[in-house]
């Protein structure tokens, strides 16, 4: 028999990292530092777990990057079924941070990539 | 630890889609093999910790009516979940109860019941196994493509392929054949793991463990209570080993091999005063086959980049090296995430027993090792246990 469905809202804070969404929106990815220690945190973060310091500043990640791995995406969860096959990456930037993305071009591991963003998440493209 | 513990009985459900009964009555086919298999009664059980990550069936909050139809009400005063370690996180909790003399006689159950929603639901479940926020909300990911990140990597580091992976596949169903309790009973081909749909490449759906229900219960008990019960074959704990890593899978670094596995495992063997080449009897966490092949490697069996030659070169099978997963692993036998740790543990008891039948190994030294990782490495507990 069918049991009673149990169909879950969220809302999810978005003001804490609003630089960012903002940041996706113009095709530039942003983080933050520590103005204390230094420390730069991928993805972004209000505290400082190293120091303890809440004060952060935001800072503009480099666009050039390697493609460090990748699975293509054909079985979708809930929430994606709509989207054709997409490509989940990992790639590090030229600062040495690690993000993940969707990839966009032909994936191979150690290729070089340009981040970007589609307006909505970080993109790399792979360059030929 | 301050006291020696021991398992003194086990219980094993069939794992498989068990639309045939709820929750309860899967948790109470373990339960009652366990307490049969002690020869105690529930009066026995000084409290009983229920794993369950519960996320997919209708008992969200499981442990009141398992406990209730287990007739365990007044001792399953916690239910703990470390995702697919879910068992494991059970079986520790129960352990650190008697090691520091709070209880004598613990009951650890683990149960899940995850084909009560579609695979859609279930997908989107386990792609939150991560960090929603930052991975699954904006990329989609499914828990097969987190482990398939580590296949595409280890493939281009070390030239392992997709037929290597297909191997340990091959071997699962083998073994799971065998096993009457087991998700899947048929033998397959490295041919048929290649033409299988692609679930998140390279992971093909025969490269995965299935969505499994099932149970499993272990009981352990205080070296005093292992005298005063006169038990005949007490299989000692002797190294417990855990660790974590980071949710953000990017933020590792490197994806070949799981950190939190490596750290679980020399943990426990330090405590247990042995190496890796000590163990002849190894229950690995292959929720997909590219983990068993990370597994030989983290555990220390081969190093890093040659866990696919201990495949192909059959050191794992029966009788082999290190015999691994002679039960058909997560891969055949199946995956309930509770319940999976506590069935590792049940499978080592009875290969150091000697009461596997048809898939007994051959011991020298019987000692034996679970490795059970949640998450992606997010949680891992390996385990060694010897008679």
């Amino acid at each position: 028999m069918d049991g009673i469905p149990l169909l879950f809202k969220y809302t999810v804070p978005d003001k804490l990292y609003e630089k960012f969404w903002e940041g996706l929106k113009k095709g530039e990815i942003y983080t933050t530092k520590c103005k204390k220690c230094g420390t730069l945190y991928y993805p972004p973060r209000k505290d400082c777990e190293k120091c303890m310091s809440s004060d952060m500043e935001w800072v503009k990640l480099s666009n050039e990057g390697i493609l460090m791995t990748y699975s293509i995406v054909k079985q979708k969860p809930q929430g994606f079924e709509n989207y054709s096959d997409y490509i989940v990456g990992i790639a590090r930037n030229s600062d040495g941070v690690n993000l993940m993305c969707w990839v966009k071009g032909e994936a191979k591991v150690g290729k070089k990539v340009r981040l970007t963003t589609d307006g909505q998440r970080v993109i790399c493209e792979v360059i030929e | 630890m301050n006291r020696k513990v021991a398992v003194i009985g086990v219980g094993n459900s069939k794992f498989g889609k068990r639309d045939d009964v709820t929750i309860k009555e899967l948790a109470w086919e373990s339960v009652k093999e366990a307490l049969e298999d002690s020869d105690l009664t529930q009066k026995d059980i000084d409290i009983t910790v229920i794993g369950s990550t519960a996320y997919r069936g209708t008992e969200i909050y499981p442990a009141p009516p398992v406990s209730e139809y287990c007739g365990l009400v007044g001792k399953s005063p916690i239910r703990v979940e470390a995702a697919c370690a879910t068992g494991s996180s059970a079986a520790f909790t129960a352990i650190n109860l008697i090691a520091s003399g709070l209880a004598d006689i613990v009951m650890a159950i683990g149960v899940d019941k995850m084909t009560e929603v579609d695979t859609s639901t279930s997908l989107a479940i386990g792609g939150r196994g991560g960090n929603y926020y930052w991975e699954f909300h904006m990329y989609g990911t499914t828990f097969p493509t987190y482990y398939a990140l580590y296949a595409t990597r280890h493939m281009a580091l070390f030239g392992t392929t997709e037929e290597d992976m297909a191997l340990a596949s091959v071997k699962a169903h083998k073994y799971a054949s065998l096993n009457e309790k087991a998700h899947f009973r048929n033998k397959i081909t490295v041919e048929d793991v290649l033409k299988s749909r692609v679930i998140s490449w390279p992971i093909k759906l025969l490269d995965s463990s299935p969505i499994s229900d099932g149970s499993a219960t272990v009981i352990f008990a205080s070296e005093e209570k292992v005298r005063e019960l006169k038990i005949d074959t007490p299989i000692w704990v002797k190294g417990v080993g855990y660790s974590s890593d980071t949710s953000y899978i990017a933020a590792r670094g490197e994806w070949v091999g799981l950190e939190a596995a490596r750290d679980a495992a020399a943990k426990a063997y330090k405590m247990a005063k042995i190496s890796p080449l000590d163990i002849e009897y190894a229950t690995v966490h292959d929720c997909f086959s590219i983990a068993e092949i990370m597994a030989y490697e983290d555990l220390g069996f081969v190093e890093k980049g040659k866990g696919a030659e201990l495949l192909r070169e059959g050191q794992t099978e029966k009788d082999g090296k290190v015999a691994v997963n002679l039960f058909g692993g997560l891969k055949a036998k199946g995956h309930p995430l509770g319940a999976t740790g506590l069935s590792m543990i049940y499978e080592v008891t009875k290969q150091l027993r000697e009461e596997a039948g048809p898939v007994q190994h051959s011991f020298k030294r019987y000692v034996a090792l679970t490795h059970n990782v949640g998450g992606t490495g997010h949680y891992a507990y390996v385990m060694i246990f010897n008679r």
